[in-house]
C-alpha cells in the first residue's frame, strides 16, 4: 500500500502556508482515511455500477409511466448521481472521525478550523462531479442524450457547483452524524428525497405547492435545471441565474455546516461528549 | 430421515431466530429506512409520475404501483439483511459462537433472512397505507382467498432467497457493495414497475430464474389478476427449494474453507 506524498516543508502554525497545507493534504488524507468506499472493490459497484442501473431504472420506469422521453429522466438521474459520492462521502469524512476514533487528537489540535473542514470538501466535489459525468457518458451511449458542443462548458460548470452544493448538505448531514448512533440513516433519506423533491423525476411543475418550496432551498434544483437547460443550448448568459443561486445555496449549507461543527465541538467539551457513542 | 422431535426443535430454533431478528431490525433506523421511508417515497414518485402521465392513472394503475414499490422495499429489505447477515454476524463477533454452537447454522441463518423478508413486507402495509390515504387508492382483491397464500409463498420463497444471497455475498469482501449494485438491476429484472414485455426480450429468461419476479406476480395475480395465480405461487416454491439446496452446499464449502484457513472472523 502506498503512503500518500504530503509535504514536509515545516511552516510556521497559523501561516497561511500551514492553513494551504491543512486544506489540501488535510483534504486528500481524510479522504483516502476516511471515506470507506475508496477503494475499487467497493467503489466500482457502489459509485459506478449502483447509478448506472439507477439512471436506467428510472429511464424505463418515467417513460412507461407518463409517455415522457427517457432523456428527462436520464438526465436527472444523471445529475442526481453525485449525491452518492457528495452526500454519503461528506458525512463519512466527518463523522467517521468519531467511529474511527481520531476525532479527540482531531479536536485537541490547533489546525484551523475553517481549513480543516473547507479541504474535506475538494475530493468529494471531483468525486461526485466524476459520477456525474459517468452517467452522462451513460446517456450518451444507450439512452441517446445529445450534448450541444457550443454549451458543454457550461453544462460542466452546472454539474460542478451542483456537486459542490450536494457535498455541503452532506457536511451538514456529517456533523448531525457525529450525535447519532447511525451516522448514514440522514444521508440515506436526503438521497431519496432529492429523487422526489428536485425535478429529477417529476417535473417541478407537478408537484404540490409545498414541495416545490422545499425544492427551492434544496441543493441540486437550480443546478440540475441549468443542466438540462444546458444541454438544450442555454449559454452561461441565460442560466448564470441558476448556476448562482445553486453554488449560494451549497455556501449557505457549507457556511450551516461549520457552524454546526464547531457548536458540537464546543458542547462537546462542555458535556464530555465528544467520542460519546 | 427427520424424526418428528428434530423437525419440531428445527423448527422451534428457526422461530426463536425469527423473533429475536425482528426485534434487532425494530430498533435498526437503517431497515426502518429501507423498510418503510424508502418504499414510501418510491410509491410517491410512482403516483406521481402516473398522474404526470395523465389518463393512465386509474384505480388498478394506483394498485400495481403500490404493490410494486411494496414489493421493491421487500427486495431492498432481503438484499441488505440477507446479503450482509453473515458479514454481520462477522462484525458483531457472533459468528464463530454460532458456527460452534450444536445447532445447526443453516437453520439460525434461514430463520435471520425469514426475519429480513418477514420485515420487509411492512413495505407493503406502508405503500398500501400511503395509496389509500394520500392518492384514494381503492383496496380490494380479485381473489382474496389466494392473497395470503401469495403473501407466505413470497415471505418463504424471498427468506431462502436472503439466505441464498448470505452464503454467496460472504464470499466476495465487500457485501454491502454487492447489495448497492443489485438493488435496481433487480428491480428492472423482475417488472416490479416497469411490465418485462416493455423491456429487452433478453431479460425474460433472466427473470424466469428470480425468485422476486414470481412473488410480485403471484401478489397482484390475486389482487389485480385476472385468474388464480398459481403458475407463480408454484413457482416461488420450486425456486425456494432450488435456492436452499443451492445454499446449504454453498453455506458447508464456505463455513469448510473459513475453518480450514482459520479466517471465519476475519472481514
Amino acid at each position: 500500500m502506498s503512503a500518500i506524498p504530503v509535504s514536509t516543508v515545516p511552516s510556521q502554525p497559523g501561516s497561511l502556508r500551514a492553513n494551504w497545507r491543512i486544506f489540501w493534504n488535510g483534504g486528500r488524507i481524510s479522504y483516502a482515511a476516511l471515506f470507506n468506499w475508496a477503494r475499487p472493490s467497493i467503489y466500482i459497484p457502489t459509485l459506478l455500477g449502483a447509478p448506472t442501473f439507477q439512471i436506467l431504472y428510472f429511464a424505463a420506469l418515467g417513460s412507461y409511466d407518463t409517455g415522457m422521453d427517457p432523456e428527462f429522466f436520464a438526465i436527472g438521474n444523471a445529475v442526481q448521481v453525485c449525491s452518492m459520492a457528495g452526500i454519503y462521502g461528506m458525512t463519512m469524512a466527518v463523522a467517521n472521525e468519531r467511529w474511527f476514533g481520531t476525532l479527540p487528537a482531531l479536536m485537541a489540535s490547533p489546525a484551523n478550523r475553517a481549513a480543516l473542514f473547507g479541504g474535506r470538501f475538494i475530493p468529494f466535489i471531483v468525486n461526485g462531479f466524476l459520477v456525474s459525468a459517468y452517467g452522462f457518458v451513460l446517456c450518451w451511449i444507450f439512452l441517446d442524450v445529445r450534448f450541444d458542443a457550443a454549451t458543454l462548458g457550461v453544462m460542466v460548470l452546472a454539474m460542478i457547483v451542483t456537486a459542490f452544493s450536494c457535498s455541503a448538505i452532506g457536511a451538514v448531514m456529517g456533523g448531525v452524524s457525529l450525535r447519532l448512533r447511525d451516522g448514514l440513516f440522514g444521508a440515506n433519506l436526503l438521497v431519496f428525497l432529492f429523487l422526489l423533491f428536485c425535478g429529477v423525476n417529476i417535473p417541478l411543475s407537478a408537484l404540490p405547492d409545498w414541495m416545490q418550496a422545499v425544492s427551492q432551498v434544496l441543493p441540486f434544483t437550480h443546478g440540475l435545471a441549468a443542466v438540462r437547460l444546458a444541454i438544450d443550448g442555454a449559454t452561461l448568459a441565460q442560466v448564470g441565474g441558476l448556476i448562482a443561486t445553486e453554488f449560494f445555496i451549497g455556501v449557505a449549507y457549507a457556511v450551516a455546516a461549520f457552524f454546526l461543527f464547531t457548536w458540537l465541538e464546543r458542547s462537546s467539551y462542555r458535556n464530555a461528549t465528544l467520542d460519546a457513542r | 430421515m427427520v424424526s418428528l422431535a428434530e423437525l419440531r426443535s428445527n423448527l422451534h430454533q428457526v422461530g426463536r431466530v425469527w423473533v429475536f431478528q425482528i426485534r434487532i431490525f425494530l430498533i435498526s433506523d437503517f431497515f426502518i429506512l429501507t423498510a418503510v421511508v424508502q418504499p414510501v417515497i418510491f410509491a410517491t414518485i410512482a403516483f406521481l409520475l402516473f398522474q404526470v402521465g395523465g389518463e393512465s392513472a386509474g384505480e388498478q394503475t394506483l394498485l400495481f404501483a403500490a404493490l410494486g414499490t411494496g414489493m421493491m422495499g421487500v427486495w431492498s429489505t432481503t438484499l441488505f439483511g440477507g446479503g450482509g447477515a453473515i458479514a454481520w454476524q462477522r462484525w458483531e463477533s457472533t459468528l464463530e459462537l454460532l458456527v460452534a454452537a450444536p445447532r445447526r447454522y443453516d437453520l439460525t441463518l434461514l430463520g435471520q433472512t425469514l426475519a429480513t423478508t418477514t420485515f420487509g413486507f411492512y413495505s407493503m402495509v406502508a405503500t398500501l397505507a400511503w395509496g389509500v390515504l394520500l392518492f384514494g387508492m381503492p383496496l380490494n382483491a380479485n381473489y382474496p382467498l389466494m392473497l395470503p397464500l401469495s403473501l407466505l409463498a413470497a415471505v418463504i420463497g424471498l427468506g431462502i432467497m436472503g439466505m441464498l444471497l448470505a452464503t454467496t455475498f460472504v464470499l466476495y469482501r465487500h457485501a454491502n457493495a454487492l447489495s448497492n449494485l443489485l438493488e435496481y438491476p433487480v428491480w428492472i429484472a423482475t417488472g416490479m414497475l416497469v411490465p418485462l414485455a416493455l423491456l429487452p426480450g433478453w431479460l425474460g429468461p433472466i427473470s424466469w430464474v428470480l425468485l422476486p419476479t414470481w412473488a410480485v406476480e403471484a401478489i397482484r395475480g390475486a389482487a389485480i389478476g385476472t385468474e388464480p395465480p398459481w403458475l407463480p405461487i408454484g413457482m416461488c416454491i420450486v425456486l425456494a427449494l432450488i435456492y436452499y439446496v443451492i445454499a446449504r452446499r454453498v453455506l458447508v464449502y464456505v463455513i469448510d474453507k473459513a475453518r480450514r484457513d482459520a479466517t471465519l472472523n476475519l472481514a
